[in-house]
C-alpha cells in the first residue's frame, strides 16, 4: 500500500455526459436524513407502477414463507415465465438499496431480461431493512427465503441444481453473505453467486473509497449511512460478522462459482477487485470485470451507453455457460 | 433514467433542457467520445433513431434511443438533418421542422461529430491517394482503406476519372452514374488498388466523349480491352491515326459515321445506331473510302479500323 492515492479515475465519456443530464436528482453523498424521503421515492422517479407480467409472459405469485426463528414471515416475489414446461433454474434475487431502501421489485426488470434470455425462476425476496431492523435481520430474512425456495424447489419448478443467488450493491453484499451462510450452515448447494457491483465492506476506507468520496454515485458518506444504519457503533469495528460484511470473511473456499462486476470509479470498486482475487487464492471460481469509467450501477441509469451493454452482455454470456442454457 | 427524452421535455424547452443538451455534447466531446456515442446521445436525448451518415467514408451509423445499432435503410429526406461537414450529415429520424430542443441536439451533435472527424483526421481525398500509391508501404495503405471503410477482405475496383481524379468501388457501392466518363480497373484485394488503378488510367484513355466529334465510348473497363491495352505504352504517331484525322476534317459526321460501322455487328445495324437511312449510310461510306486509303468491309480492314479508332483515342487524350 504505498503507492499513493491519485485522482478519482475518469467517468466513461457517455456515462459522463448522462450522468450530467440526471446529476441533480441523484445526490452522491446519501445522509441518515435522506433515508425517509428516499424511501418516499423522492429520488428515484419510478414512472407508474412497473408490469411484473411483461405483458403476460410472466406469472407473478406472492408467497409468505416462514422467517428466521422467532421473527415474522417474509414474502418472496415468485416469477415463472409464462411457458416454462419443466424445471428450470432459479435465480434467488436479493434487491440493493444501501440496506436502507427498496424492496422485493428493486432491480427485478434486470433479472426478467436475463430470465427472457435464458429462462428461469425469478424469486426476490422482500427482507426486513436497516435501520430499523439491524443486522443479522436482512441477512437472516435473505437466508431464510433462500432455505425454504431450495427445499420447495420442485414445487416452484427450479431445477435445485441449478440455483443461484444474485443481486447488486447492498444486494450483492446480502448475496454474498448468503452464499457463506450456506457453505457455513451446510445448506442450499448453489451453482453460482452473481455479486452486480456488491457492498461487501463496512470499512468504508480502501482507496477507491476515498478516491470517489462526493463523486459520481453512492460515495463514502452515502456508504457509511449504509453501514451504520446496519451495524450501529459497531461499522469499521474489530467485531463485525462476515455475514454482514463478507469482506471480512476469513475463508473464502468451498464458495460456488462467483461472477463480479464494478465500474472503475465507485466507492466498492476495490473491496470487489479483493474479494475475487481472494476467491482465486482459496482456490474457488470467479470471474471479474472491472468496467473502465463506470459509476455505481452504471448500467442501470444509462443503460444505452456501450459500455452498459457490453455489461449486461457479460453476464448474460456467464449465465449461460454456468446454467447451461 | 431508462428515458432521458422524457426528462429533457419534462424541462423548460428553452433554457433547462437546452442547457442539459450543450452540457451532454460537451462531455462526450471533453471525453474524446466517438462518433457512435455522440450519434446515440442525439438518439437518446431525442427519443428518436439517430443517425450519421457520409458517403465518402463509406459511414453509415444508426442508433435506436436504447443505444442499440441498426442497419438503416436510405435517409428520408424530410427527416430534421444538420450538417457535419465534408459531405456528413446527421439526421433524427422524425419529420421536421425542429423544435428548440431538437434544433439544440441537431447543433451539438453536429458539432461534436465535427470536433471527432477533425481530430481524427479523416480526409477522404488524402486517404484516397494513399490507397492507390504503389510507392506507399502496404501497411499504410491498408490503414487508409480501413478508414475508407473498406473491410480487409473487401473486393474493390478503382475508377480513373477525367482530370486526374480517382474513385473506388466495392461489388455493394452503387454503380457510376452512367454519364460518367471513367476507366474502371479491374476488382481485387485492397493491396492491388495502386494496379488497379493504372489499368483503370489506361482505360480511361480509350473512353470517348460520345459525341459526333470525338465517338466511342464514355466507360472502358480494363479488363475488357485485352490487347488493346498494349499499344497504350507506345503512343507513338500511326499513319492509319492521321488518315482518320484527315477524314474528319471532310464533313462533321464522317468520324462518328466510321465508328458506327467499326461497332455495329452490320452496316444495317450501323445505319440503325446513326439514325440514318441506309442509303444515306452508302452515300457517306463512298465518301469516306477515297480519304481513307484501306476497305473497311474486309474483315481485316474493319480491324485495321477498330484499331485505328482506338489508337485515335489513345493518342488524343495522351
Amino acid at each position: 500500500m504505498t503507492t499513493p492515492i491519485g485522482p478519482p479515475p475518469p467517468f466513461d465519456p457517455e456515462l459522463a455526459a448522462a450522468l450530467d443530464v440526471i446529476g441533480a436528482h441523484l445526490p452522491s453523498s446519501v445522509t441518515a436524513d435522506m433515508i425517509q424521503p428516499m424511501r418516499e421515492g423522492a429520488l428515484t422517479a419510478v414512472a407508474g407502477e412497473p408490469d411484473l407480467t411483461r405483458g403476460g409472459t410472466f406469472t407473478v405469485t406472492r408467497r409468505a414463507v416462514p422467517g428466521p426463528a422467532g421473527d415474522p414471515d417474509v414474502e418472496l416475489l415468485i416469477l415463472t415465465p409464462h411457458d416454462a414446461d419443466h424445471p428450470l433454474p432459479g435465480i434467488y434475487h436479493i434487491h440493493g438499496g444501501g440496506m436502507i431502501v427498496g424492496d422485493s421489485t428493486t432491480g427485478v426488470d434486470v433479472l426478467q431480461d436475463w430470465a427472457t434470455e435464458v429462462p428461469s425462476v425469478i424469486v426476490s425476496v422482500e427482507y426486513r431493512l436497516a435501520p430499523e431492523h439491524p443486522h443479522p435481520a436482512p441477512v437472516e430474512d435473505c437466508y431464510a427465503g433462500l432455505e425454504w425456495t431450495a427445499k420447495h424447489a420442485a414445487e416452484l419448478g427450479i431445477d435445485p441444481s441449478r440455483l443461484i443467488v444474485a443481486g447488486a450493491s447492498a444486494g450483492g453484499g446480502l448475496t454474498a453473505a448468503v452464499a457463506l451462510l450456506a457453505r457455513d450452515r451446510g445448506g442450499p448447494a448453489l451453482a453460482g453467486q452473481l455479486l452486480l457491483c456488491p457492498m461487501l465492506d463496512d470499512r468504508n476506507d480502501t482507496p477507491s473509497t476515498l478516491q470517489m468520496a462526493g463523486r459520481g454515485v453512492w460515495d463514502r458518506t452515502a456508504n457509511d449511512t449504509g453501514w451504520t444504519a446496519l451495524l450501529g457503533p459497531a461499522r469499521g469495528g474489530p467485531d463485525v460478522s462476515p455475514y454482514a460484511a463478507p469482506a471480512r470473511a476469513t475463508d473464502l473456499s468451498g464458495l460456488p462459482p462467483a461472477f463480479i462486476d464494478v465500474g472503475s470509479a465507485e466507492t466498492f470498486r476495490d473491496e470487489d477487485v479483493a474479494y475475487a482475487t481472494r476467491i482465486w487464492q482459496a482456490g474457488g471460481q470467479a470471474e471479474l470485470h472491472v468496467w473502465p469509467g463506470g459509476f455505481h450501477g452504471f448500467d442501470l441509469l444509462v443503460p444505452q451507453a456501450a459500455i452498459s451493454r457490453e455489461a449486461r452482455a457479460a453476464r448474460l454470456r456467464w449465465l449461460r455457460r454456468l446454467l447451461g442454457a | 433514467m431508462r428515458d432521458l427524452a422524457a426528462r429533457l421535455t419534462a424541462l423548460d424547452p428553452d433554457a433547462g433542457a437546452a442547457l442539459r443538451v450543450i452540457a451532454y455534447f460537451d462531455r462526450l466531446t471533453e471525453g474524446r467520445a466517438g462518433l457512435e456515442a455522440i450519434v446515440r446521445g442525439a438518439a437518446v436525448l431525442a427519443g428518436c433513431p439517430a443517425r450519421l451518415s457520409d458517403d465518402h467514408r463509406r459511414l453509415h451509423l444508426r442508433v435506436h434511443p436504447d443505444g442499440t445499432d441498426a442497419t438503416a435503410a436510405p435517409a428520408d429526406p424530410a427527416w430534421m438533418s444538420a450538417p457535419v461537414g465534408d459531405g456528413s450529415v446527421l439526421w433524427l429520424e422524425r419529420p421536421g421542422p425542429p423544435g428548440p430542443v431538437d434544433a439544440m441536439i441537431l447543433e451539438r451533435a453536429a458539432g461534436a461529430a465535427r470536433t471527432v472527424l477533425d481530430r481524427t483526421r479523416i480526409h477522404p481525398a488524402a486517404l484516397l491517394d494513399l490507397v492507390l500509391d504503389a510507392d506507399a508501404p502496404e501497411p499504410s495503405r491498408l490503414q487508409a482503406a480501413a478508414r475508407l471503410g473498406l473491410t480487409a477482405n473487401s473486393r474493390v475496383r478503382a475508377a480513373a476519372l477525367p482530370g486526374g481524379k480517382a474513385h473506388l468501388m466495392t461489388e455493394t457501392d452503387p454503380p457510376l452514374d452512367p454519364q460518367a466518363r471513367a476507366g474502371i480497373g479491374p476488382a481485387g484485394p485492397i493491396a492491388a488498388l495502386p494496379a488497379s488503378y493504372a489499368e483503370a488510367r489506361t482505360a480511361l484513355r480509350f473512353t470517348a466523349e460520345g459525341t459526333g466529334r470525338d465517338p466511342g465510348p464514355r466507360v472502358v473497363h480494363a479488363e475488357d480491352l485485352g490487347g488493346l491495352a498494349l499499344p497504350a505504352a507506345v503512343a507513338e504517331p500511326v499513319p492509319d491515326v492521321q488518315a482518320l484525322t484527315r477524314v474528319a476534317a471532310t464533313a462533321p459526321w464522317a468520324l462518328a459515321t466510321l465508328d458506327a460501322v467499326a461497332e455495329a455487328p452490320s452496316l444495317r445495324a450501323a445505319a440503325t445506331a446513326l439514325r440514318v437511312h441506309h442509303s444515306t449510310l452508302q452515300e457517306r461510306l463512298s465518301h469516306i473510302d477515297h480519304v481513307l486509303g484501306w476497305d473497311f468491309r474486309t474483315p481485316h480492314g474493319r480491324l485495321r479500323l477498330q484499331l485505328a479508332l482506338a489508337l485515335r483515342r489513345l493518342t488524343r487524350s495522351a
